[in-house]
Order: C-alpha cells, then structure tokens, then sequence
C-alpha cells in the first residue's frame, strides 16, 4: 500500500529474487519436471510429448551471458538424460551446452531483453538449433535417420511450454554478478 | 574504465567462460566419441546399471519411510508382494496344465517347450527420444531376471533385456528399428525378419520373393537364431502400399506391466572326442537301467 501512495509500481517477490535463487529454482522445476517425464505418458490411449527440460535452462539462462554455474547444471542433467534415453553420454551434454552457448551468443549480438522481435524469434532459433543438433547426433550414432515426428513434437512442447514459463528460467543478471551491471 | 558487454561482463572474463564452454563441448564430444570403441562403452555400464537401479526402484526402504516409521510396513509389503508373486507361478502352472503337457511330451518323447517361469515386473521408465526406444523396469538380477531375457505384456512380445542392473532391467522395444525378430505367419508360415518402422509400425525383410503373409493373420516368433522362443505372438499382417507391415500386439495392452521370461537355453552340442564311450552292456545291466528309467 506505501509504494501505491508513494505511486511507484509495487515490485513482485520473484523480480526482487536474486539471480543464484532463480537459478536453484529453474534447475529444481527441471530436475522434477524430468524426473515425471521418466514415467510412462499416455493419456486415453495416446502417448504426450513430454518436453527436454534441459532446454528451457540453456535458452533461460543464456540471456544473461555465459556463467560457469548454469554450464554445470546443464552438464549435469544432459548426463541423466543421456542415462535416461540410453545415449552415449555425453550427447545430451552437447546439445545443453550448444544451445546454452548460441543463447548467450545472441544476448551479446542483439537486445534480446527489450526487442520484442528478438526475444520472440531467439528462442525459436534457439530450440530449432537443439532439435538438429539432437536429430544429427542421434542419427550419427545410430546408423540410420532417426523418426524426426516425435522429436518434433518434444520440442514444440519443449517451446509452448517456454513460452508460458520463461520467466522461470530467466535470471535477470549473470549469477555472482552485482546489481546494477545488467542491462 | 572496461568496456562492457551488453550481459555486463567484462571482455576477458566473458572470454575466459567462452573457452571453458568450449572446453566442456568438446570434451562431451570426445566421450561420444570414445564410446564408439566396446571396450569404453563398457566401462560406463556399471554406471548406467546403478542409475537404472536408482530409478528402476531399488529394493532398499526410502528416507522418508523410515523418518516417518513406515519401514516396517513397507517391509512387511514388499514381503507380501513376493510371496504373491511366488504364488502367482504357482497358481499360472496349476492352470495351464503345463504338467500334463509335460507328461504327455514325455510318454511321446517329444522335445518340447521348457516350461515358462517368468519374473512380472513393473514398467517404471520409458524413453522414446531419438536413441533406442527402451524401457525400464523394476526388476533385475536379483529378482531372478536372466541376461537377454524375452519381455511380454498382455498383447504379445514386448522386446528383449540388454542391459541388467541389480533390481532394474532395460528392454529394448520391439518397436526400435535396430531390433531384428526373426518371424512367421501363424496361418502361412512364411518366414521373414522384423524391425521397427517410423511410422510405429513394423517392417519386415528377407521375405521369401514367391509367397506372402496372408492379411490379418497373426505373427509369431520363428524361434530362428535362437534369441526368442517360438509360437510368441508379435502382431497383425497388414498389407501397407504394398509392403507387408506388422502392426504390434503389445502397443494395444500397455497395461505397466511386462513379464519377462528367460531366454531359450540351447546347449552347444559335445564334440564326438568328450562323449564317453559307451560299453556294450549285459542283460541284468540293461534291466536295471531301464527299471531306473521307469522309476
């Protein structure tokens, strides 16, 4: 009520959150959002694309620039994930860290905080360039071109899901970094 | 005063975190790399065992049963489960009269089916991502379960055990083009090979060039190769813009539950040099041997 007095827009709990606060939550939305994935989907008799979590934290966190903390935490679920789709490890690890990198690659380029375009079309790209990076290594290890249709249909739950949700997996600023050197 | 990037980081730090991105890429490639060769591959099955275990469901009591005092309970019900599972053999082999087929298989000298003992488990972990379509299921070696053991639900087979953990088993999916199921026409008798499409259904190869599967009969394991059993029901014929498709049985009963029997055992034949020679035996001998067959 003081702050509407004092006519400045009250601050909501998450946008005075810190960016290490932030970074525990998203991993923690992940880590249970992929562990439910583990379980066996069908709804009357169809199966539901679960989404590659993983992604929503590389695209999320990259937008603040690289942070060696975010790297570890997607290390650590494309680990699992490799386990948990019987890959060879360390392909989920790359696909991770590609988009993670190509996310903060674009925060550098373009104003991906205040353009709306870009913050719009960044992900887009950004999910895309995971979805091949995944089809080629999968289909490289496994001799053959693997079924593209559920893969395409994970990430287009992967990217409906980040755009109900994204402001989950966004950190404000790099963490460890003071206030006042984001943009 | 140093130059900014627009995320705020200075040019050298954020170069420094550049590198160590590239580093941590190409390291993940290079273990993707590695594990091209058996021998490294190999190294990392324990851990995927022990992560199976842990997400199979490991036969140990959880946390918060014992912060809450329910350990005893769980215990109590795991003992429970066992033994209805015990029963449960007991009760299937009393029903499918599997002991006179076998006494009739004996008075005829027929060599026929070794009778099925299975281990039901349930289906904890699916992935149907781009790599092998595989599931997980809650039990493993020590609840009896055989390496390459054939994996069935309520609709036909269901695929084949590679990887064996403790209290975990992860079966290749029938389904997965990299699956390779020698079958036959149950009507027909045709003989072809099975693999997963793209399309969920699955295709068939090696067919005989004269002859052909007769719509809508029932496809069934040939026993060929010797990995799976014969007469298991895998699917439906459909003749498919003129390529004879299988359509599943077992994506019609998913029910979370596969049982998974052991494999056909077929012993390797004894060279002529390690068969002892036999003697030429007396009358009271051949009396005696053949009142022990008797017996």
């Amino acid at each position: 009520m003081a702050s509407r007095k004092s006519g400045r827009p009250s601050k909501s709990l998450w946008s005075q959150t810190g960016p290490t606060p932030r970074l525990l939550f998203g991993a923690f939305a992940i880590a249970a959002i992929g562990l439910l994935g583990l379980t066996p989907k069908t709804l009357f008799g169809l199966s539901i694309a679960w989404p590659y979590a993983a992604l929503w934290g590389a695209v999320g966190w990259g937008r603040v620039g690289l942070s060696l903390r975010p790297m570890v935490l997607l290390i650590i679920f494309g680990l699992i994930q490799d386990i948990s789709f019987n890959a060879p490890l360390g392909c989920f690890v790359i696909v991770n860290l590609v988009v993670y990198g190509f996310s903060a690659w674009i925060a550098s380029m373009f104003d991906v905080m205040h353009e709306p375009l870009v913050a719009v079309i960044a992900p887009i790209l950004q999910f895309i360039s995971g979805f091949l990076v995944l089809w080629l290594m999968a289909s490289a290890l496994e001799d053959h071109a693997v079924r593209a249709t559920p893969l395409v249909a994970a990430f287009l739950t992967t990217g409906v899901i980040y755009a109900i949700a994204h402001k989950v997996f966004d950190l404000g600023r790099a963490p460890g970094q003071p206030v006042g050197q984001a943009t | 005063m140093a130059r900014l990037s627009r995320s705020g980081q200075k040019p050298g730090k954020r170069s420094a975190k550049r590198l160590i991105l590239f580093v941590f890429i190409f390291g993940a490639a290079a273990l993707v790399v590695a594990q091209s060769a058996p021998q490294i591959r190999h190294v990392f099955d324990p851990v995927r065992t022990a992560a199976g275990d842990q997400l199979g469901g490991s036969d140990s009591i959880s946390l918060w049963a014992r912060i809450s005092g329910q350990a005893a309970r769980e215990r109590r019900i795991r003992d429970l489960e066992s033994e209805v599972r015990e029963l449960s053999r007991y009760k299937a082999a009393a029903i499918s009269m599997a002991e006179r087929l076998e006494a009739y298989e004996n008075i005829l000298n027929l060599m026929g089916e070794p009778p099925v003992r299975g281990v039901t488990a349930r289906v904890t972990a699916e992935s149907d991502g781009p790599f092998a379509q595989t599931l997980l299921a809650n039990a493993g070696r020590a609840q009896g379960v055989d390496p390459g053991a054939i994996a069935l639900n309520e609709g036909g087979l269901v695929g084949r055990v590679i990887q064996l953990g403790e209290y975990s088993s992860r079966i290749l999916l029938i389904t997965d083009f990299n699956s390779r199921i020698p079958v036959m026409g149950e009507v027909s008798g045709v003989r072809a090979i099975l693999f997963g499409g793209r399309d969920g259904l699955g295709s068939l190869t090696d067919l005989p060039e004269r002859s052909g599967f007769i719509e809508g009969e029932r496809i069934l394991t040939s026993a060929e190769g010797g990995a799976f059993p014969r007469g298991l029901v895998v699917g439906e014929a459909r003749r498919l813009g003129g390529d004879w498709r299988v359509r599943f049985g077992m994506a019609n009963r998913s029910g979370g539950y596969v049982q998974m029997v052991p494999p056909p055992l077929i012993e390797t034949p004894a060279l002529d040099a390690d068969i002892p020679a036999l003697d030429v035996p007396d009358g009271p001998a051949q009396a005696s041997a053949a009142q022990g067959v008797r017996q």
